[in-house]
């Protein structure tokens, strides 16, 4: 029997991690027709070779990997590789199945098959980082112990500026967070919006300090606990995790799940989702921001990966040969027997294995994966060359440009800016079933029809299909999105979003922002209605009142509005009757009984010298809008000062109101106006001459 | 029923490709290069002992020698039956000695530190701590401790020294020269000792030595033995070691990280000419010395793993 000593805990169960190899998206194709994304290489080493050595270095014991496109090439990569060997730490499962269309699908078998047993860490399979989990795996522990499992999911953010090149413009978020408890209040997407909304219930409930963020980038990294596998289930229309963040969000107070985030300023974490992020990351990678795991490390220990590090982040791997007059200037990473010819110039760029590149090359901003042919005298800008393509001699890419699997391009031509070049036509036929099997490849020979190559596209020696080629007429932003390399960083928009991010800062206990304008309008139309069912049925103004006041609590308008489009439908009302007939003296006398039997209701809503005034300008807005009818203004207001809905010095303090706009001076200078004032002023003189 | 001997030349390929498996894991860690030699050197001399040979003669690569013994030298053939035996008390041997290095090195502090002495040091090193404490517990001296940015290990050096009622003070490294007229010693640790007695040591000792030459103040550096490396700095460098660039600017920055190449290397090169004195556990010696101190812990053989 033990006396004394502490009850025993059970070890905490083994950390387990869910990488998910399928994008369920198609933005790398053509690329990815042939390699799965997640074997795409970021400088010569597989993505998901990274998201493997983060999951590992963090602690992960078991990893599940659900793959879906082109599984059985996944499998063998990583069959190959040191995760599965004997001696890892981190056990690797694979879960194939063909019939995964999204994320919530894999979380709904996750669920389904009863995978993991407490905490885990959700990831796709594009995911580089060097990210501790630890601390954030305690805190989203601590708080689940806290409070009963209320807590679902922690996000893992890092802090980086909005111009930052890692800030991938369609990934861009915008959140509102607790930042005494880490709790996520609001989680939106900016697609390229400048301004955003917020619901002023974030900002007007129990807590205090509410911080709107700009500065997160997505790492697509999430500490989950079961339930959410649960609730995935539970909810069969949320397919990402977009929508299980944002339903969750919707669904607090009845289900009271939250999300938390964790902030991460010192480590790196990137999820690439289009071109332009593959290359901002294998720019990181060889600036060695995602220190250890950097090229020389050669952590996926494999021996062709040897490199060595020399300065201005130079990697060469074995056997590379550099011709004479050769420059390497900076960031460079050159695969295992590469052979480079001479007076080449290469920069920020990263080479695969067993290339052979030609002399006089210039290379700025290329990956080239392995096995490529590069001729004599060819310039590559900011491109991208897959496996084995073939660049005859003379040839210039502009940047963002993309040569496929085996593609062969020139001699002497120039490829215009965000070419696709691939072997596979654009218009091939796919059907949905097909893309998923396995062996898929064996069916499309027979199903494409072959069209001959276009030689003023691709060169006189060229193989293989233009699918983009980009036109001038850019700014179609959903196409754009659309695209391989997504939307471009514009660094002008940069000083606007810079204000933006001062608007969005504000104190919690701002004022509330005015009402959406549909609201407004949807309002008006009720207010119209009502009126019109009170004059049919001749309703009085108590109930009247009673109605418009309801109406007002249920669209949210505030005093000020209420009183405009309440001045505004009044005096909009003989218009409906009269249409054809448009003319000043009938307008009047349709108006005229109309105003006095809804006295009472404006004289219960015009008590302040405010409301007052916003009952004026509405009127002046009026009569603004419907220039014939300017003449009888004089008379509406006559009318108004006669039922005392107005007062005499409301109306003269409007009058002399100096910063109106010019069409309100104009409107002022009517003579039958300017009588009238007068005659207010001497009717004002009057009484307080009697006083 | 006795087992077979070990035949040493196999034993020998294992543990050499171990060791080029573990050098070329992580370059920079010179000091598991160096084990591996010196367990190398350890199985020749167990092996030469037991095959007859006098010490002495043995080490001696003379020209005599090359002439007269024409093939090359033995091929660890014989099988000796008390080899192993023999091999694995050296081993420990070596292990013992390796425990008590910064305590030998702590011994000779009261010779080289006086009383009312100012002493500069840079970051932190656990044998200069060691050095520092064991002086204090008999003498009263200040020491100054530059932070050595970026990772500004000072601090916790400093903080270390102070728990000792040691007077410090902690100073940025941009003051190491204003302040080096006022210094009696310098004393700092190191990461590697070279062949030529130069020092691969944290970022910012060069210009303390520098620094401490210009003024004439003695360099003293405490390392242990096992950091002797056989290597001469070459162009490879490959001691050099560059982490993440978030400790020199952040990934916060923004847009400019992306027009910009930021390093940030943990390692510095200190030239032999700088340096005074080395002290470590077998004593005191100078840099020109190194190369002979070498020969004893190391085959030349194993030069290169």
């Amino acid at each position: 029997s033990r006396r004394g000593g502490p009850p025993q805990e059970e070890p905490p169960p083994p950390l387990q991690a869910v990488l998910v190899a399928d994008s369920f998206n198609r933005r790398f194709f053509p690329i990815s027709k042939d390699r799965p994304r997640a074997l795409l290489p970021m400088a010569n080493v597989a993505m998901i070779d990274y998201t493997l050595e983060f999951l590992t270095a963090t602690g992960v014991e078991e990893t599940f990997v659900f793959c879906c496109w082109k599984s059985a090439e996944i499998k063998e990569h990583l069959q190959k590789s040191k995760w599965c060997r004997h001696s890892s730490p981190n056990t690797v499962r694979f879960v194939t199945s063909d019939l995964y269309r999204s994320l919530g699908d894999v979380l709904r078998d996750v669920d389904a098959k009863s995978l993991v047993r407490s905490d885990f860490i959700l990831v796709t399979g594009d995911v580089v980082s060097n990210f501790n989990i630890s601390k954030a795996l305690e805190e989203h522990k601590l708080r689940r112990k806290m409070e009963k499992n209320v807590s679902v999911m922690t996000m893992i953010f890092k802090e980086s500026s909005p111009g930052h090149h890692a800030r991938c413009k369609e990934d861009d978020i915008v959140i509102a967070m607790d930042s005494a408890t880490n709790r996520v209040l609001h989680y939106q997407r900016t697609q390229g919006l400048k301004r955003f909304r917020f619901p002023m219930s974030l900002f007007q409930s129990s807590i205090e300090n509410v911080e709107v963020r700009h500065d997160l980038l997505d790492c697509h990294i999430s500490i989950c606990s079961p339930q959410v596998a649960e609730l995935f289930t539970d909810n069969f229309d949320y397919q990402t995790r977009d929508d299980f963040v944002r339903g969750l969000l919707v669904n607090e107070e009845v289900l009271g799940n939250q999300i938390h985030m964790h902030v991460t300023t010192e480590e790196y974490g990137a999820h690439i989702c289009n071109l332009l992020m593959y290359e901002a990351v294998c720019s990181d990678i060889i600036r060695r921001w995602v220190y250890p795991l950097t090229p020389e490390m050669n952590f996926s220990d494999d021996k062709n990966q040897s490199y060595t590090h020399s300065k201005h982040n130079i990697y060469r791997g074995l056997d590379v040969s550099l011709g004479h007059g050769s420059v390497l200037e900076e960031n460079v990473l050159i695969g295992q027997g590469t052979v480079i010819g001479s007076n080449c110039s290469i920069t920020n760029s990263v080479i695969g294995q067993n290339c052979r590149i030609g002399d006089k090359v210039t290379l700025d901003g290329a990956v080239l994966w392995d096995r490529v042919h590069i001729a004599d005298n060819v310039e590559i800008h900011h491109s991208v060359i897959c496996d084995e393509a073939e660049v005859k001699e003379k040839v210039k890419l502009k940047p963002r440009c993309v040569l496929s699997s085996q593609v062969v391009v020139g001699p002497g031509i120039t490829l215009s800016e965000g070419t696709v070049i691939s072997l596979h036509p654009p218009d091939e036929e796919e059907e949905d079933d097909d893309q998923f099997s396995d062996d898929s490849g064996v069916n499309k020979e027979s199903k494409v029809k072959l069209k001959g190559y276009n030689k003023k596209d691709i060169g006189s020696e060229g193989r293989g299909y233009l699918w983009k080629a980009d036109d001038k007429s850019e700014e179609d932003e959903e196409e754009q999105r659309q695209s391989l390399w997504g939307p471009a960083m514009h660094s002008e928009e940069e000083s606007e979003s810079d204000s933006d991010l001062s608007m969005g800062s504000e104190e919690p206990d701002s004022r509330a922002a005015s009402p959406q304008l549909d609201d407004i309008k949807v309002f008006q139309n009720e207010v119209l209605g009502t009126l019109q069912r009170g004059e049919e049925e001749n309703i009085s103004c108590d109930n009247l009142v009673l109605e418009i006041n309801s109406l007002k609590y249920a669209y949210n308008i505030g005093l000020k509005e209420m009183m405009q489009v309440l001045s505004k439908v009044i005096l909009e009302f003989p218009l409906q009757q009269l249409d054809a007939n448009l003319d000043s003296q009938n307008y009047f006398s349709a108006l005229l009984p109309l105003l006095k039997n809804w006295t009472p209701l404006f004289k219960n809503y015009i008590k302040r010298a405010s409301d007052h005034l916003n009952a004026l300008c509405a009127i002046e807005e009026f009569f603004l809008e419907h220039d014939s009818l300017c003449t009888s203004i004089a008379k509406v207001l006559m009318t108004f000062y006669q039922l005392e809905i107005l007062e005499e010095d409301v109306i003269l303090n409007w009058f002399s109101l100096r910063d109106t706009s010019d069409k309100g001076k104009q409107l002022r200078k009517n003579q039958r106006l300017q009588k009238f004032i007068q005659w207010l002023e001497e009717a004002e003189e009057e009484s307080s001459d009697g006083d | 029923n006795p087992r077979p001997s070990p035949v040493l030349g196999e034993l020998m390929d294992l543990i050499r490709t171990e060791g080029q498996r573990m050098t070329a894991a992580q370059p920079s860690e010179t000091t598991v290069g160096n084990m591996v030699r010196r367990v190398l050197k350890v199985i020749r001399e167990e092996y030469g002992r037991l095959h007859g040979r006098s010490e002495e003669s043995d080490q001696q690569e003379s020209l005599h020698k090359l002439l007269t013994s024409g093939g090359l030298s033995e091929d660890f053939r014989t099988p000796y039956p008390s080899l192993r035996a023999n091999v694995i008390e050296a081993i420990n041997e070596m292990l013992t000695e390796l425990e008590g290095t910064t305590d030998n090195i702590a011994m000779q502090a009261l010779e080289h530190i006086h009383s009312n002495e100012v002493i500069m040091t840079i970051g932190y090193s656990r044998t200069v701590e060691a050095f520092l404490k064991e002086a204090a517990r008999k003498r009263k001296f200040q020491v100054i401790v530059a932070e050595c940015a970026p990772f500004c290990q000072g601090h916790e050096m400093a903080v270390r020294l102070s728990k000792e009622n040691i007077e410090t003070t902690v100073m940025s490294d941009a003051a190491i020269f204003a302040v080096m007229s006022r210094v009696n010693k310098v004393i700092i640790g190191t990461k590697t000792i070279l062949a030529n007695g130069a020092l691969i040591a944290v970022s910012g000792t060069h210009t303390l030595a520098l620094a401490a030459k210009h003024h004439s103040t003695p360099l003293i550096v405490c390392a242990p033995m096992f950091k002797l490396s056989p290597q001469f700095p070459n162009e490879e460098d490959s001691f050099h070691k560059f982490v993440s660039p978030q400790e020199v600017l952040p990934f916060t920055e923004g847009e400019i990280l992306a027009k910009i190449n930021v390093h940030c290397p943990v390692f510095d090169y200190v030239p032999p000419e700088l340096i005074t004195l080395f002290i470590s556990n077998i004593g005191g010696n100078a840099p020109s010395y190194i190369y002979r101190l070498m020969s004893e812990l190391y085959h030349p053989d194993d030069y290169e793993l």
